[in-house]
């Protein structure tokens, strides 16, 4: 007698999403308009944050800059903390992902904030590029672009970290769609 | 040795063995084929509703349902008997990720650089009855029970929620429980009471405890004659300046019986042991200026050199009246266990990810995230 045949079950909790997300409007120009930072609270990411918004000031009028801080870089940020970005920024840049748990939540950060209307620049190290991309397809964002920076961030010093900051800025500027 | 004249369609096994790991589907050792046959044995070990969501990664957007939990079971090598174990320990781990809520790992954790593992601890009568080794080797190979069930978790990790190494899982090397770490106390050589009783567990329940451990420390003092010698080492293995990434740490200690026994014939009960440590586990400055963890982080207070860029400026760890640092905040943030062969002065330290009474402050219930286990409900 032939043995009874049965079909071997997928262990798989999901299958991926469908890439619904989409790119929020971009506008031509900083001048004037008021940056997010979000700070995902890892060390140098604040002080990286701020260089940035330093450089978007002096060169391409930025006239005001907010910075949040997430309670835990592991995560993305609560919907409290995404709703008042977007309402009160005309961009935002969010950073900056330097471990496994964040690099992810930070590119999550980067496409939930589209997503409410707000374009976001996601920065990670280039590292961590694979759980970046891994995390956009699963926010339903695959092929998102967001910035990779050389890694590591955390053992910068200070002539290091504006090196980083005005290397960065021009892919940052690329992402937010403004003209560099 | 006779294998009693099984025969095996080798093509059909093989095949099968291989779709999985084609797939991505393993932990990188061959699996149990799942078919709706052995998934249904399972599933009739528990009084649970299939479709019921029993362990979730919010921001993964991912979930487990019992039914899913089971087919990972099954390809992890579990018997059947073994399943409500398996969703105790998911029951737990759901527990450990609410109480963590949003704190700074929070769910993350299982995405971490740090590479932590789920350490699970099984008390009361399903340890016998499913065959859990307590004793020898007891975080070592041999015990079906033992590696099965923590294998299971890995394998609902990767598969379930997706969390692939070198993808969504970025540890940096990873610890090596992350294949399978599951142990039961050695309850018969403890002289104490068992952590479930600890834990508020009425005695003779079954239940399993649910840990992220970063590390596990050999400790070896095989001539300790008082309870404070040994209790010292254990200290300064607990305080080791290469174990803090933040000014306090949580940990598992794994005493030996032996240990266990030196303890409790100086007079420490189990709280005694926990109060010892916590007052003993201390860095003095020149050991955290040595390793340049003598700054503090802005927002996450981790400890940098005093001169890094985002050093607070005035910003220090806390130090007592001597100048010594104390590492643990309190005896709660100390989970102690009788687990091992009573055949040498060896105990384990254990590195856990996350404050314990942290997460007890934040209404995660008991100290560590624990699950009852209850044994071959029979469907109603």
């Amino acid at each position: 007698m032939a043995p009874e045949l049965e079909a071997i079950l997928d262990p798989r909790g999901a299958a991926p999403d469908e890439g619904a997300a989409r790119l929020a409007p971009r506008k031509d120009s900083l001048e004037g308009r008021r940056v997010g930072l979000l700070n995902n609270a890892k060390p140098n990411a604040a002080v990286i944050l701020e260089r940035l918004a330093t450089l978007l000031q002096e060169r391409y009028g930025v006239a005001d800059v907010m910075m949040l801080s997430k309670p835990s870089f592991a995560v993305p940020a609560d919907d409290v903390m995404m709703d008042k970005l977007a309402e009160q920024c005309d961009a935002v840049i969010a950073g900056v992902g330097d471990c496994g748990s964040c690099s992810a939540a930070t590119t999550a950060d980067g496409v939930l904030l589209e997503q409410r209307g707000v374009p976001a620049a996601a920065i990670v190290t280039d590292i961590f590029r694979a759980s970046s991309a891994a995390m956009a397809q699963l926010k339903g964002f695959p092929g998102y672009k967001f910035v990779a920076v050389p890694h590591p961030i955390a053992s910068l010093e200070g002539d290091e970290i504006d090196h980083l900051a005005e290397a960065a800025l021009p892919e940052v500027l690329a992402i937010l769609g403004v003209p560099a | 040795m006779s294998t009693e004249g099984l025969r095996i369609d080798h093509r059909g096994v093989r095949q099968a063995i291989e779709y999985y790991f084609d797939n991505d589907l393993t932990d990188g050792l061959p699996v149990v084929p799942a078919t709706d046959t052995a998934v249904a044995e399972f599933l009739e070990q528990v009084d649970r509703d299939p479709d019921e969501i029993v362990a979730t990664i919010p921001h993964l957007d991912r979930h487990c349902n019992v039914r899913l939990a089971a087919v990972n079971a099954v390809m992890a090598g579990c018997r059947a008997e073994y399943f409500p174990v398996v969703l105790a320990a998911l029951d737990a781990m759901h527990r450990d990720t609410k109480a963590r809520g949003s704190t700074r790992f929070a769910s993350g954790l299982w995405q971490s650089t740090t590479g932590s593992s789920p350490l699970m601890i099984i008390n009361g009568p399903a340890r016998t009855a499913l065959g859990f080794n307590a004793k020898g080797n007891v975080f070592g190979p041999g015990f079906r029970a033992n590696a099965t069930v923590g294998r299971a978790i890995r394998l609902i990790a990767l598969n379930a929620f997706g969390l692939q190494p070198h993808v969504l899982d970025q540890a940096t090397q990873a610890h090596p429980g992350k294949y399978t770490c599951c142990i039961a106390e050695n309850e018969e050589e403890s002289p104490w009471g068992p952590l479930s009783e600890d834990a508020g567990y009425p005695a003779g329940s079954s239940t399993l405890a649910f840990m992220m451990a970063r590390s596990t420390l050999h400790i070896e003092a095989r001539s300790a004659t008082r309870p404070e010698h040994l209790l010292s080492d254990l200290a300064n293995s607990i305080a080791r300046t290469g174990g803090l990434y933040s000014e306090t740490a949580a940990c598992c200690v794994v005493l030996g019986p032996e240990h266990a026994a030196l303890c409790h014939a100086g007079g420490f009960t189990k709280a005694d042991v926990k109060a010892f440590l916590a007052e003993h586990a201390v860095c003095t400055r020149a050991a955290l200026e040595q390793a340049g963890k003598t700054g503090l982080s802005r927002d996450m207070h981790w400890l940098v050199p005093a001169d890094h860029p985002d050093a607070v400026p005035g910003e220090e760890p806390s130090f007592d009246s001597d100048g010594l640092h104390h590492v643990l905040p309190s005896p709660d943030e100390v989970v102690v266990v009788v687990a091992g062969a009573s055949n040498a002065g060896v105990s384990t330290v254990i590195d856990l990810m996350g404050s314990t009474s942290a997460r007890a402050a934040q209404g995660g219930g008991r100290v560590p995230a624990m699950a009852e286990i209850r044994l071959g409900a029979v469907p109603g």
